[in-house]
C-alpha cells in the first residue's frame, strides 16, 4: 500500500501544525493549574484568556460566553441537560437526525419526566422549520437542533427555526460540532452551540459550549468554581490552548477552504455517479457540509466497500454498522426515508483541508471495481 | 490488523463467486437478525463435491468466508459436507474476530443446506 487518503475528517482531523506548536508548552514549561494565585497558575490563565477570546472573536460574542468542555458530547449534554433541569419540567423539541448525545440525552430526560418531539426530515434530511412552529406547546422549555448533519452533511435552516423558537420565547441550543469553523452561522436568534476541536484541526478530549448571557441554565457536574461555575473540574489548559489556536486558524482558512473543499466534494460525486451504476447521493444537493458526500450503492453492504477501500489505503466510513451479527442501517438515513437495500450501501466520504485533487481521482477510480466485484458475488434480489 | 490476510486474498479475490447452471444441490442460509446471506450450489459427480458456487450479501468476512470454504470443500463426499462446522470455514480464512463468527455460521448454514438438498434429489440430480 502506497498511496493513503483520509476522508474521514467527520470523525476526526489531524492536528494542525500551529496548533500543536502552541500547546507544547503548556504541557512542561505552562503547566500550572489556572486557578493557583502563583506564577505557574497565571501563566496557565493566562492560556485560558487567550484561547476564550479567540474563539469569541470568531463567533462575535462575550468571551466569558464560552464553556470549555471536554467534548462535543459533553457539551451537548451540558446544553440539553443545564437547560431542561433549570427548568425543573416542560416539553423539549429536536429532531430524529441528531447525534447520539442529544438524542440520548433527550431520552434519558424523558425517563426523568420531561416531553420530548423528536421532528421527522424530509428525503433530503431536511427540518421543515414550520414542523417546529407546530410542536410548540404552551410547556416548551427548549429546542435542540443540529446545524448539519455529520452523516449526510445536510445543513439546516437554523436562522428560521431560531426566529420561531425565539418568536414563542423558547430557547435554542444548536448542535454545530459539524459546522463550526466550517461555515458560517449566524447565532442571531440561537442561546447556545455546541463546538468541538477535534473536528477543526485541534485536539481531542476539548471543546465548548457558548451560552448566551442571560439563558437560564444549571450546571450538571459539581465540584470547583472553575467556567464560571458552569462546569466544575481543573481546566484542560493545553486542549485550550489548542482549541483557541484551531479557531483562530479557521478564522483565517475557512472561507477559502470551504471554496475548494465544496468543489472536490462535487468531482468526487460525478465521478462516482459517472462510473458507478445505480449510485446516488444522500443529502441536500446544495445546502451541504463542503467535505461532505454521503453516497449509496444499491444492494451493496457498505462495510464491504469500506473495507475494500481499507486495503487501498483509503479511510471512508460505513453507514450500515454490523456489530455482532446485527445490521443497521443508518437511523438518519431511515429518517430520510431512503429504501433499506440504499441506506444498507451509504458509504460516507468527508474531505478536509489536506484533500487533494488527485487523492479524488484516486478514490474515484477504486471505487467502482470493488462495487462490481460486490454485485458479482450478490444473489440477485437479496438486499 | 483486525482480519488475517488470507481473509483479505479471499474478500479481494473471491473463488467461484457466482451463479451455476442446473446444480446437484442449492442451500441457502439467513443469520438471524442481519442481513447476512449465503447461498451455495453444488456439482456433484460420484457421491462427491466437484464444483462449489456461492453468492452473498453481507459483510467482507462473509465474503470471504463463502470463498475460502468452496475451496476447502470441493472434492469431499456430499455425507461429510453434512457435518461441516462453522470451525472449519472459520479456519480456512485463518480466524474470525468476535463480532464477525456469524460469517463462518451463516456459510456453514448454507453449505450443510446444499448438501442435504443434493442428497435429497434423485439420483443424478436435476437434468
Amino acid at each position: 500500500m502506497s498511496r493513503r487518503v483520509y476522508l474521514d475528517h467527520n470523525a476526526s482531523t489531524p492536528v494542525h501544525p500551529e496548533v500543536l506548536a502552541e500547546m507544547l508548552p503548556f504541557f512542561s514549561e505552562q503547566f500550572g493549574n489556572p486557578s493557583s494565585v502563583h506564577g505557574f497558575g497565571r501563566e496557565a490563565r493566562a492560556g485560558l484568556d487567550t484561547a476564550r477570546e479567540r474563539v469569541g472573536r470568531f463567533l462575535g460574542v462575550a468571551p466569558e460566553e464560552i464553556v470549555f468542555t471536554s467534548g462535543g458530547t459533553e457539551s451537548d449534554n451540558l446544553g440539553v441537560k443545564g437547560l431542561a433541569w433549570a427548568r425543573g419540567r416542560g416539553h423539549l423539541i429536536t429532531t430524529k437526525i441528531e447525534h447520539h448525545a442529544v438524542l440520548r440525552a433527550c431520552q434519558w430526560l424523558e425517563g426523568q419526566g420531561f416531553a420530548v418531539t423528536y421532528l421527522g426530515v424530509d428525503g433530503y434530511g431536511m427540518v421543515d422549520p414550520d414542523d417546529v412552529k407546530r410542536a410548540i406547546r404552551p410547556d416548551t422549555i427548549g429546542v435542540s437542533i443540529m446545524h448539519a448533519n455529520s452523516e449526510v452533511g445536510t445543513i439546516q435552516p437554523i436562522a428560521a427555526i431560531g426566529a420561531i423558537a425565539h418568536g414563542a420565547g423558547v430557547p435554542f441550543h444548536v448542535d454545530a460540532v459539524q459546522t463550526f469553523g466550517k461555515v458560517d452561522l449566524d447565532l442571531t436568534n440561537v442561546d447556545m452551540i455546541s463546538f468541538s476541536g477535534h473536528k477543526i484541526y485541534g485536539p481531542k478530549g476539548i471543546a465548548g459550549l457558548w451560552i448566551r448571557k442571560g439563558t437560564k441554565m444549571v450546571s450538571v457536574q459539581h465540584g470547583g468554581e472553575h467556567e464560571r461555575r458552569r462546569r466544575a473540574g481543573t481546566e484542560n489548559v493545553p486542549g485550550i490552548v489548542g482549541l483557541g489556536k484551531a479557531v483562530e486558524i479557521r478564522g483565517r482558512d475557512m472561507q477559502e477552504e470551504r471554496r475548494r473543499v465544496t468543489g472536490l466534494r462535487d468531482r468526487l460525486w460525478e465521478g462516482i455517479r459517472d462510473s458507478v451504476p445505480e449510485a446516488r447521493l444522500n443529502g441536500h444537493p446544495t445546502e451541504r457540509l463542503p467535505g461532505t458526500a454521503n453516497i449509496s450503492y444499491r444492494g451493496v453492504e457498505s462495510e464491504s466497500v469500506v473495507l475494500g477501500l481499507d486495503l487501498k489505503g483509503i479511510g471512508v466510513s460505513a453507514g450500515s454498522a454490523c456489530t455482532s451479527g446485527n445490521v443497521e442501517p443508518s437511523y438518519v438515513l431511515v429518517a430520510m426515508g431512503a429504501p433499506l437495500e440504499w441506506a444498507m450501501g451509504a458509504v460516507r466520504h468527508s474531505l478536509g483541508r489536506s484533500t487533494a485533487a488527485e487523492d479524488i481521482d484516486y478514490v474515484v477510480e477504486a471505487v467502482e471495481p470493488i462495487v462490481r466485484k460486490l454485485r458479482a458475488a450478490m444473489p440477485v434480489g437479496a438486499a | 490488523m483486525r482480519y488475517s490476510p488470507a481473509l483479505l486474498d479471499h474478500f479481494l479475490n473471491p473463488r467461484n463467486a457466482g451463479l451455476m447452471r442446473q446444480p446437484d444441490g442449492v442451500g441457502v442460509d439467513e443469520y438471524e437478525g442481519c442481513g447476512d446471506l449465503a447461498r451455495f450450489f453444488l456439482r456433484v459427480r460420484d457421491g462427491r463435491v466437484s464444483e462449489v458456487r456461492f453468492q452473498t450479501y453481507g459483510c467482507g468476512p462473509t465474503i470471504a468466508a463463502a470463498s475460502a470454504a468452496s475451496e476447502r470443500v470441493t472434492g469431499r463426499t456430499v455425507e461429510e459436507l453434512l457435518n461441516l462446522k462453522p470451525q472449519e470455514v472459520e479456519d480456512a480464512v485463518d480466524g474470525l474476530p468476535d463480532d464477525r463468527k456469524h460469517a463462518a455460521d451463516v456459510v456453514a448454514g448454507a453449505l450443510r443446506a446444499a448438501a442435504l438438498d443434493a442428497l435429497q434429489r434423485p439420483r443424478g440430480g436435476v437434468q
